[in-house]
């Protein structure tokens, strides 16, 4: 059974009446990143996908409210038209977990998808101004504002991304919006070390030509650094040079033009070489200096492909060991931190899908899932097993 | 502005407290006599002091747990402090209550120019952060006016801004991981120089909460390449109208400058009685303008801003053209605070946010109540990002005029709220705007925030007073009030 309310009422009525019951409920937008994430213990489904349209857009406020089951599509096109975009660049996963499209923009706050440009200009959580939501008390709240510079309350907007709609049901969504660059090159160098080409796109973020996006490609035996550029067209020319002095004792390069730049960029934030592979993909979130290192000691463990956005600090892997998940995440640990997400496939048992948190943090965010929904009636055990809830009743 | 009733069993239990206190920390970190407390009795929203139980100054992060735990045990109430420089009077103590400063937390620990991250001790200052990393190239971007002073562990408690936050983003947008120690006494360590984590966003809500959730015991922070070229325009506009819409103007047209700052003729005419910087007395309105990044870039968008304003009705542009002249378009501005100090006994410098459309409206609404209240106001602002100081002047001695100012400033808050704004754009709530909190969230909002509160600190030991107006037990808090079988909303038609 799935429920496709249009209003705050709806959605209300819906989790009453699963409280009532002591029922969960799946939430979704349109189901497009299922894969993610743990099945959701739950037999009835509520989805937002009726919850859409914009509900305000003002391009020099830098500002646009939307409802939450609003499809990404929808929301780039019309920011297009202004020369606006969501600066987090989200990712489009539909080839990567075959569904029909890139999903609602409620899926991307929960799940805090970034893109490519999220190592300059920050992630999805950056942006999220503000929020309507309905608790999994059935108490509807809100949080945040219209404007930026607000310190007022807690941040509840930062708590709602990534949280896989287990705290409330979103209902409304305000975003800060910037414009889009008015044009785009990537410089490409090859070299022959993972480690010479991490440390190439290091060199580049710690110049002053501001870049945006830093990949590293293995490719055959070698390995390509690309680096974007992004900005007013004199300033680009002049940053692309200044960046090709820079490196020019780096090794070969080659300069990707406006066109090539969007269709890298958008192959690397959407993962479309693993599109097509079986097998279990794996995303890691590193140390960027790390990297040369964690790859070595996970190529003796296993045969995996990868390769890295965000300078370094992103990895994703392709391999078909059933007790990877173990070993990256040891290896992780020994290098600096960071975590592991099977984004897609399946893992032997005794391996979760989420970063295991230590004993004192998962106790933390269990009371926090208390405080926002303490009958666990919200996509119960989306991210693995939840602590039994210690919420009080008076019956 | 009151704070809470000091419980009287805690006051009798003073000596013992203290004694429990300094069994577990070093010699020095507890300060018991009044006199040297009295260093620790205000911040910087100073008209208001109250002496704390007992001041502890730790110096390492386990000593802060084992503090915090005791109180917990004991249920002591906890005051953290940093600088004390917040100007919502986050960091006034309690009489019932241990001050805890985190001064002694002073150190870098580490410089990782390699991932572009550095971390330190939270009693670091912000610009201390900068001066470590500025020989290598790099700087901290957040830079509240008080860098010289606030701490880096007070600027996630307040989540602080600064000029730059228009194009650099606040605290929150530039911290990638702490340690905190909870009023449990647990140490937890969130994030780090890796980017993102599973789970809920921890850093992201501790950051801005006010000292209420945890102590911050160790920041780790993004550094950046300072920018190749910095220059800034000096704008003067007939009417704070045309300034307004010329700051609309220059967003519409795709640029984020690194800031955009504007002062009304009272604030243009104090600053240039102080330091003489320059500035067009005759001015309604004053923009500065900063544009950073690439030389190329600079450039290109002084000539492109320059001609956006002009089109905007601007009456005088100048262009810097030297870091000298960027320096002195920006000595006014700097100096507006004293500058306004110097005509007026006191000032009240209040801190709301509006949407940039708004301004023109807020300022005509401003002069109104200026004449209601019988006081003088002087407005600067972010006007980028809508963030909106204006000082009130008043004098203290006067009997009455401080109520009047007060009044005069929540009144200027209820009009930010209304017009699409917010009670605070960076100074945060503490108790100056605590009992305003009303105005912006319902009871549900507020009961949610609290319940929040309650995962953290049921006891309600961690800054009392602060923030929220009407403290709610964390049992009632989480009664889910079902009463004979039914539920919330028995009246909405179930599916």
């Amino acid at each position: 059974m799935t429920y496709f309310p249009r209003n705050h009422d709806d959605i209300k009525a819906i989790i009453a009446q699963a409280m009532e019951s002591e029922r969960p409920l799946c939430i979704t937008g349109t189901q497009t990143k299922s894969g993610l994430h743990e099945p959701v213990r739950a037999e009835e489904h509520l989805s937002l996908a009726e919850m859409s349209g914009i509900v305000d857009y003002e391009p020099e406020e830098l500002v646009l409210v939307v409802r939450s089951g609003t499809r990404l599509d929808e929301i780039n096109a019309l920011l297009g038209q202004h020369n606006q975009m969501l600066a987090f660049e989200p990712a489009d996963y539909s080839g990567l977990l075959s569904s029909d499209h890139s999903g609602t923009i409620g899926g991307v706050i929960a799940t805090n998808i970034s893109g490519s440009r999220r190592i300059s200009a920050g992630a999805a959580r950056d942006y999220l101004l503000g929020f309507d939501a309905i608790s999994g008390r059935c108490d509807q709240f809100k949080s945040g504002s219209r404007v930026m510079k607000n310190v007022t309350g807690y941040d509840l907007s930062k708590l709602m991304c990534g949280s896989y709609g287990r705290l409330a049901v979103l209902s409304e969504l305000t975003l800060k919006v910037l414009p889009s660059p008015q044009t785009v090159q990537t410089i490409c160098v090859t070299t022959d070390s993972l480690a010479n080409a991490q440390a190439i796109v290091s060199k580049a973020f710690r110049s002053s030509v501001e870049p945006s996006g830093g990949a590293i490609l293995p490719e055959a035996d070698q390995f390509a650094s690309y680096v974007r550029i992004e900005g007013v067209a004199v300033s680009v020319a002049d940053r692309v040079a200044a960046l090709k002095n820079i490196l020019e004792d780096d090794g070969s390069t080659t300069l990707l033009d406006a066109d090539e730049s969007h269709r890298l960029w958008q192959i690397i934030t959407n993962v479309e070489q693993f599109a097509p592979v079986s097998g279990q993909v794996w995303k890691l979130s590193i140390v960027p200096s790390s990297l040369a290192q964690i790859m070595a000691e996970l190529s003796r463990q296993s045969e995996m492909s990868y390769f890295a956005d965000w300078a370094g600090g992103l990895v994703w892997l392709n391999t078909h060991d059933p007790e990877a998940g173990s070993f990256i995440r040891t290896i992780i640990a020994g290098n600096g931190g960071g975590y592991a997400h099977l984004v897609r496939g399946d893992a032997s048992d005794a391996i979760s899908r989420f970063q295991p948190q230590p004993e004192q943090l998962s106790n933390l965010q269990a009371r926090i899932k208390t405080a926002f929904d303490p009958l666990h009636i919200l996509n119960r055990d989306i991210m693995g097993r939840e602590l039994p809830s210690e919420a009080s009743e008076e019956r | 502005m009151l704070l809470p009733p000091a419980d009287h069993t805690i006051l009798d239990r003073r000596s013992e407290i203290i004694s429990a206190l300094s069994a577990l920390l070093p010699a020095g970190c507890v300060i018991d006599d009044e006199k040297s407390m009295s260093a620790f009795d205000t911040d910087g929203l100073s008209a208001y002091r109250n002496q704390p139980l007992v001041v502890v100054l730790p110096e390492t992060s386990q000593q802060v747990a084992d503090v915090m735990r005791w109180c917990r045990d004991n249920g002591v109430k906890i005051v953290p402090r940093g600088a004390g420089t917040s100007l919502s009077g986050g960091a006034i103590p309690l009489s019932d209550g241990v001050l805890l400063g985190l001064g002694k937390f002073n150190k870098i620990t580490k410089i990782d120019y390699e991932n572009r991250a550095v971390t330190a001790q939270p009693g670091v200052t912000n610009l201390g952060i900068t001066l470590a990393v500025q020989d290598e190239g790099f700087y901290y971007a957040p830079d509240p006016s008080s860098q010289i002073a606030c701490s880096i562990g007070g600027n996630i408690a307040e989540n602080s801004g600064g000029v730059h936050c228009l194009k650099y983003g606040l605290t929150t947008n530039n911290v990638l991981g702490i340690e905190m120690v909870t009023m449990d006494g647990e140490i937890l360590k969130i994030g780090g120089t890796h980017l993102d984590h599973d789970g809920f966003d921890i850093l992201g809500v501790m950051t801005g909460s006010e000292g209420l959730l945890g102590v911050v015991t160790e920041v780790t922070v993004r550094i950046l390449r300072k920018p190749a070229s910095q220059r800034a325009l000096l704008v003067g506009f007939d009417s704070a109208q045309e300034g307004g819409q010329a700051v609309s103007d220059v967003i519409a047209a795709g640029i984020i400058p690194a800031g955009m700052e504007m002062m009304d003729g009272p604030a243009i005419n104090a600053a240039e009685d102080f330091v003489g910087a320059g500035y067009p007395r005759d001015a309604a309105a004053l923009l500065i303008v900063e544009l950073d990044g690439p030389e190329a870039e600079v450039d290109f968008l002084i000539e492109a801003v320059s001609e956006i304003v002009k089109k905007a009705g601007a009456t005088s542009i100048r262009a810097s053209t030297s870091e000298e002249e960027r320096n002195q378009f920006w000595a006014g501005r700097k100096s507006a605070f004293p500058a306004v100090g110097r005509i007026s006994p006191d000032y009240l410098c209040m801190d709301g946010t509006i949407p940039r459309k708004a301004l023109p409206e807020m300022l005509t609404r401003m002069a109104a109540m200026s004449q209601k209240f019988g006081l003088r106001v002087a407005n600067v602002f972010h006007a980028g990002d809508g963030n909106l100081h204006p000082l009130i002047l008043f004098d203290a001695n006067q009997p009455g005029e401080l109520e009047r100012a007060e009044e005069f400033g929540a009144e200027i808050l209820r009009n930010c709220v209304a017009l699409g704004g917010v009670l605070t754009g960076e100074h945060g709530v503490g108790v100056e705007k605590r009992d305003l909190m009303g105005e912006m969230f319902t009871e549900d909002d507020l009961k949610q925030q609290q319940r929040l509160k309650c995962a953290f600190d049921p006891q309600h030991l961690l800054n009392p007073g602060k923030v929220f107006p009407v403290l709610h037990r964390c049992a009632e808090l989480g009664r889910l009030h079902v009463h004979h079988g039914k539920l919330p909303h028995p009246d909405i038609p179930r599916f």
